[in-house]
């Protein structure tokens, strides 16, 4: 009897299974959402993953994702209404990108991102860019080449522009509500450009053309004063910025050859120091940044033999970067008054007490702030040659 | 009280009149024959119910041949040119001039005199019990009736027969001993003795079975065993009472400690050197005649994982080979459930690529992934089944069916993705990987307990499954030594032979719960390390 009762008492722990049961075949896997603002709504779009035309046969030959909108007072709202389209419903789990469009972007971000970091399905790793000029739908319903997954295109381009060219700069959602809710940082993120016919964009026909008509290209970069866009940093901010924040991983950078021409450093390495000070109750910062490089190319007449060649393109390019950093300091101060430099965060690292002090003032600190930036290059090869073909060619 | 009352009469049943068979027999009388040689020879013929197998032969011996005797044999059982040349010719021709009734005298009647003088046969016995006599007539013996005595000669002059030593066809090795056992006893504890020449090894006779009589052994090096567990062997062999024992493996379920688990607690081989150096490590061998099958106790799980290939290879690979085996033990148990639990539970464990790469096979299969697994792994179980059962020469038009049935064809049908083709190809190539058959198999029916714990609660299920899997494993006992030794409990010396393969010179000891009465293997490691000489 005993055995029986233990028998019965086993096989119902059975029945509390299968709650969460979900077989791949019912799951729309979404891999980009665009938010938008449309009259006092959200417009959601998901970016969702067609399976049977992934499959190694080939497919039938049409589109391999598909885009879903719905419209909805709150964003989760809008995500369940979405199954009034899709046949499946909507899997957030292998999110990989996040756009937001420029309109919502100015009116802040932040009520739209909750949903993101609540849902247990979500992992919050996927990149957030904004969309620049246009709506997030947009910009997910441009088919590309390669990589035949738009949100994959978007997710490996920014990742290897961000470690090949550092004029972008990728931030994840965790990340960026890290920034969104630090009192010395704000947040600063890469904006997205559909360049091109958006018409033809969106047809299969884009892709089969060798130059596509509409291609998204990252471009500039978001700031952000708390969670609304107050305006856009260019390519050359952009790099400063990436020094400065110590994302640069490797970059190839144009300077002046000592007497006329230009070669190219190769930047392999970059480690910036940010320290904070505070001298007579005025913060300060000092960045050192330190890095090391290959000559790249060369398109003027040096001897790389000469060592005195070699410092004097260093200091180049030592000027250069530090004329950058400081002008992309100050346009910040001046134009936006907004500290993505975490500049408040190294002060209250250096000198936590003053910081308290300084703090609930912050903005109008940092528009005052003196900030000292030093560039050190260390050049380590100069490539497979020393002197450059170019001197031997007959003119 | 009526439960008490109930519980006596089951008590009293086995001394009710309706005994079994086997215990019949151990009440009969012992029957003597008689001193007439015709008498003697029907008692045996009518005993035997006039088989046909069973040869009579009577003759005529002595001077003139004044003397009538009586041989027996069973054909076919019974080396007919040694009976010719040394009984018949030596009785018959040979004795002919000698009058043997003279020789004989009170202390020396004349089949002693036959016994001690005349047979040139090797074994020979004086019995006087009707029971023994027929055994030995039925296991090959010769028997020698003479006229006026009531005792026979039994003259072991078998000869049937038999498979030649082979190579061991279920468990090969690249490198080492080709040479299997038999279906002879004899051959086998001749196999062993060949490599152990140690005066110490033991070799216990017991027969098992009241028809079939079935000669066993119990092989053992007494100064290395422990003395308790071969007791223990001894009293639960000398426990069985069956009718017939065919062959080892239900020797083994009648021996054996736990009989629902699905993991065997005796380890068995048909390799002569494996059980040689189980003995050398304290192990008992239990060889059964007709099966080429020796049975070793007591068997730990580790050694379910060791082949005598790991010793004949160097270290750093039969470490390798070791250790892969686990890991495909791990694989082969848990491959298709962790398919299961991720696929339908945990798809956020997947990268993005690989999750949509499953989901596009998994378009149009109409199964859920636990269905699906099911249709696969019971098609393969059923497979592997026929395979072993079907006549030989339709092997390979089964393979090309079986391959294309389970692999192209259901795939193309949409009856079942891609993938689960490969997670049971591997599961079923992997299950051939641990050095022993048994375990395979066992990992054969826990597999489908996870697939379904994994079905109905994922990640969490598995690991619920291999918690209880563990527990049972721990729980069991081979002969009173825990099945999971040296791992549970541990033991550091060990684990030199579990995981990983160390040197040779560097196992010292025996395994601490085995060979405990003489733990020393070799006496230093320090000296054993092969190195250039010193100078």
């Amino acid at each position: 009897m005993k055995k029986y009762i233990f028998g019965l008492l086993f096989f119902s722990l059975f029945l509390s299974g299968c709650w969460d049961r979900r077989e791949l075949n019912q799951l729309a896997i979404a891999v980009a959402f665009g938010f938008d603002k449309v009259d006092d709504e959200y417009l959601v779009s998901a970016q969702v993953v067609v399976p049977s035309e992934m499959s190694v046969n080939g497919g039938t030959g049409k589109s391999q994702v598909t885009l879903f909108t719905a419209r909805g007072e709150t964003v989760y709202e809008a995500f369940r209404k979405m199954t009034k389209e899709s046949p499946r419903k909507i899997y957030p789990g292998h999110l990989q990108m996040l756009v937001i469009g420029e309109e919502l972007a100015e009116e802040g971000i932040g009520k739209s991102l909750d949903v993101l970091s609540r849902d247990p399905e979500i992992r919050p790793d996927f990149y957030v860019v904004i969309a620049k000029e246009s709506a997030a739908t947009d910009i997910l319903n441009v088919t590309t080449t390669i990589e035949s997954v738009p949100a994959n295109k978007m997710f490996k381009s920014l990742k290897v522009s961000e470690e090949a060219w550092a004029g972008t700069k990728s931030i994840n959602l965790d990340e960026l509500l890290t920034d969104l809710i630090s009192e010395g940082k704000e947040a600063a993120v890469t904006g997205i450009r559909l360049i091109g016919d958006p018409k033809i964009g969106s047809s299969k026909q884009n892709v089969e053309s060798i130059k596509p008509a509409a291609t998204l290209q990252y471009d500039h970069l978001a700031v952000f004063k708390g969670d609304k866009l107050v305006g856009w940093l260019n390519e050359n901010e952009t790099v400063a910025y990436s020094y400065i924040s110590n994302t640069v991983k490797s970059t190839a950078r144009p300077i002046s050859c000592p007497n006329e021409g230009v070669a190219t450093i190769e930047v392999i390495k970059s480690k910036a120091e940010v320290k904070g000070d505070v001298k007579n109750g005025k913060p300060e910062i000092n960045i050192n940044v330190q890095v090391k490089g290959n000559v790249g190319s060369v398109q003027c007449e040096i001897n790389l033999n000469d060592l005195e060649t070699i410092a004097e393109l260093e200091k180049s390019f030592e000027k250069k970067g530090e004329e950058n950093g400081k002008r992309t300091i100050e346009s910040l101060q001046k134009n936006y008054n907004v500290d993505i430099f975490g500049f408040g965060e190294a002060i209250h690292r250096s000198n936590p007490k003053e910081w308290h002090k300084l703090k609930n003032n912050w903005d109008e600190e940092f528009s005052e702030l003196t900030t000292n930036i030093k560039v050190d290059l260390t050049i380590l090869r100069t490539g497979t040659t020393d002197r450059t073909f170019l001197e031997k060619v007959q003119e | 009280m009526w439960f008490s009352k109930n519980k006596n009469k089951k008590a009293s049943i086995p001394q009710s009149p309706l005994t079994s068979p086997a215990e019949e027999s151990k009440q009969k009388v012992v029957i003597k024959l008689k001193t007439s040689l015709q008498q003697n020879i029907k008692t045996i013929q009518e005993a035997l119910g006039k088989s046909s197998d069973i040869v009579t032969r009577e003759i005529r011996i002595g001077k003139q041949g004044n003397i009538k005797a009586g041989i027996l044999y069973t054909d076919g059982l019974t080396d007919t040119a040694s009976l010719q040349n040394f009984i018949l010719e030596t009785l018959m021709l040979d004795l002919n001039e000698i009058d043997l009734q003279e020789k004989a005298s009170p202390e020396q009647n004349l089949i002693s005199v036959l016994k001690d003088v005349a047979l040139t046969v090797g074994e020979i016995k004086e019995i006087t019990s009707l029971e023994v006599i027929i055994t030995s007539l039925l296991s090959g013996d010769t028997i020698l009736l003479i006229d006026g005595y009531a005792q026979v000669l039994v003259i072991s002059n078998k000869k049937w027969a038999e498979r030649a030593v082979s190579e061991p066809t279920a468990q090969t090795v690249v490198r080492g001993p080709q040479e299997g056992f038999n279906e002879n006893l004899r051959v086998n504890t001749a196999l062993i003795r060949r490599r152990i020449k140690d005066p110490n090894l033991r070799i216990e006779s017991k027969e098992i079975g009241v028809r079939t009589k079935t000669n066993i052994a119990i092989v053992y090096i007494q100064d290395i065993a422990n003395e308790k567990i071969v007791e223990e062997v001894r009293l639960r062999l000398d426990r069985i009472d069956i009718d017939g024992v065919l062959e080892g493996g239900s020797l083994e379920a009648l021996i054996q400690d736990s009989t629902y688990s699905p993991f065997p607690t005796i380890l068995n081989s048909e390799r002569p050197d494996v059980v040689a150096s189980e003995l050398l490590e304290g192990r008992i061998a239990i060889v059964v005649d007709g099966t080429p099958f020796v049975l070793v106790v007591p068997a730990l799980f580790v050694q379910f994982f060791q082949s005598p290939e790991d010793y004949n290879q160097r270290t750093i690979i039969g470490s390798l080979v070791r250790f892969l085996r686990f890991i495909a033990f791990g694989i082969s148990l848990l491959a298709p459930s962790v398919y299961i639990a991720i696929t339908t539970f945990h798809q956020a464990m997947l990268p993005p690529s690989l999750l949509i790469s499953l989901a596009a096979q998994r378009e149009g299969v109409p199964f859920p992934a636990f269905i699906e697994v099911l249709i696969m792994e019971v098609t393969f179980e059923i497979l592997r089944e026929a395979g072993i059962r079907m006549p030989r020469s339709i092997g390979s038009a089964m393979s090309i069916v079986g391959a294309f049935v389970i692999g192209t064809a259901a795939v193309e049908a949409g009856l079942v993705s891609a993938m689960m083709v490969i997670v049971v190809s591997i599961t079923a190539i992997t299950s051939f990987v641990p050095a022993s058959y048994e375990i395979a198999i066992s990992v054969r029916i826990i597999r489908f307990v996870f697939i379904a714990l994994a079905a109905t609660f994922g990640i969490f299920g598995i690991v619920i499954g291999l918690i209880a899997l563990v527990l049972h494993l721990c729980s069991l006992r081979s002969f009173g030594v825990p099945y999971m030794s040296p791992l549970a409990p541990f033991n550091v010396s060990d684990q030199k032979d579990t995981f990983i393969v160390f040197p040779i010179w560097k196992m010292t000891t025996r395994p601490h719960l085995i060979g405990k009465k003489n733990m020393v293997k070799q006496q230093d490691s320090a000296s054993a390390k092969p190195a250039p000489p010193k100078k």
